[in-house]
């Protein structure tokens, strides 16, 4: 019976780890020892078809798409690492500095709609803008047929949570989490404006006006 | 651990492509990607036998090497230091597997084919009952291997396959040499007892 040496000997001549000398003195002991001579031989075989079957380089399937996988995950990791769209969610984007600009495009807005709108029309028409900021964008849209007016605000920055709207004849807002509206109300109790999102995360303002009694 | 095969003259050197990934550059490293995936494929799919998941936990290797590049100091080959991530994202994985109780590595896995393009057979115009033969042996040595346990399957994909001398086996799991010898001597008895057959009847 072998011993635990003779094993871990066996072992290291297959893999070649002994120096010249032990090799010498193992393989003179392999020429006494028929026994030892077949398991050495069969070691021997199992080492050689381990090596034939097991390549250590295989064709990958879909080779292309392997790596082409790679750089989508690589530019996804980057993605992740930049900060987050200050406008992200609805509540973070109420609390953008939108109020300075939006409030004096407001106020022109329904300035125009108090005074501005014709007798008898129920639209609303803004004829000009004014926004304090040189950083903000204003456009308006108006819409006989809808009979409303959009307001788009662009290139707004982060204002403090604390700030409140207000505006002149805007008596309360209401924030409307589930359509991720705000809709504020003058003061005879009526919604005159609507804030929300378009598909860009900008802001988005709707007036809408009823005729004047 | 052999080298990688010597780059042809004009082949960007490893080193370069790495200094320029580590830079930013998504290109390099796609370079690295396509040097070295079928190595990476074939160590995964020797350890798992499964190819679609082999497949996904190569890419995960290299993509895991990508975040890990800024911390490579280059202090050894990137082959060698991409295999230890491959070997550390496959070992993850079988435990993974093993704690989710799918069995300890049941025979099932034997049942999955040689991948599609694998050399199971070796290179030459073989007559077709040795081709024959050579692709059974294959075959029969892909199910013995997944039969190993996780820790033996692995010493011996890293000698047999990979070449590597017992230091770097003992680096590379890591694990003192006496481990390495015992695990290598364990695994191939085990292989020739699984094997007896194929070894009995030939000569």
């Amino acid at each position: 019976m072998k011993t635990p040496t003779e094993d871990h000997d066996l072992l290291r001549w297959l893999d070649g780890e002994m120096s010249a000398a032990e090799k010498a003195a193992f393989e003179s002991r392999l020429a006494s020892d028929p026994a030892l001579k077949a398991e050495a031989e069969l070691m021997q075989r199992l080492s050689a078809d381990l090596r034939t079957h097991l390549p250590a380089e295989m064709p990958v399937p879909y080779a292309d798409f392997f790596n082409s996988q790679i750089q989508v995950r690589l530019a996804q990791d980057e993605n992740q690492q930049m900060p987050a769209p200050a406008s992200e969610g609805w509540f973070a984007w109420l609390r953008l500095p939108w109020l300075a600009p939006a409030a004096a495009v407001l106020m022109v807005s329904l300035f125009v709609w108090q005074n501005g709108a014709p007798s008898g029309s129920a639209d609303s028409v803004v004829h000009s803008i004014y926004v304090p900021s040189a950083a903000v964008q204003a456009r308006s849209f108006h819409s006989a047929e809808a009979n409303a007016t959009v307001l788009m605000l662009e290139g707004l920055e982060e204002m403090p949570a604390d700030r409140k709207i207000v505006g002149f004849n805007i008596t309360r807002t209401e924030v409307d989490e589930a359509v991720a509206a705000t809709t504020l109300f003058g003061t005879d109790g009526k919604a005159v404006a609507v804030m929300a999102k378009d598909a860009r995360n900008q802001p988005l303002l709707l007036t809408s006006s009823t005729p004047r009694g | 651990m052999p080298a990688p095969t010597a780059p042809d003259p004009g082949e960007v050197l490893d080193i370069d492509l790495v200094k320029r990934s580590q830079a930013g550059d998504t290109r390099a490293f796609d370079m690295l990607v396509s040097r070295y995936r079928g190595r990476i494929y074939a160590m995964t799919y020797h350890m798992i036998q499964n190819e679609t998941e082999a497949w996904d936990l190569a890419q995960e290797a290299f993509i895991k090497a990508w975040r890990a590049l800024p911390r490579f100091k280059m202090d050894s080959a990137f082959y060698t230091w991409l295999y230890r991530i491959t070997h550390n994202v496959v070992y993850d994985w079988l435990r993974k597997k093993k704690i989710q109780g799918d069995g300890e590595f049941d025979d099932s896995h034997t049942e999955h084919r040689v991948a599609a393009g694998a050399e199971a057979v070796p290179r030459g115009d073989a007559a077709p009952d040795v081709a024959l033969k050579n692709a059974e042996l294959g075959a029969r040595i892909q199910q013995a291997i997944a039969k190993l346990s996780p820790e033996h399957k692995q010493v011996i994909l890293l000698r047999e396959v990979e070449g590597m001398a017992y230091e770097e086996i003992a680096a590379t799991v890591p694990c003192s040499l006496g481990t390495v010898m015992s695990r290598l001597f364990y695994a191939r008895k085990k292989l020739q007892e699984l094997l007896k057959d194929c070894y009995e009847n030939t000569d």
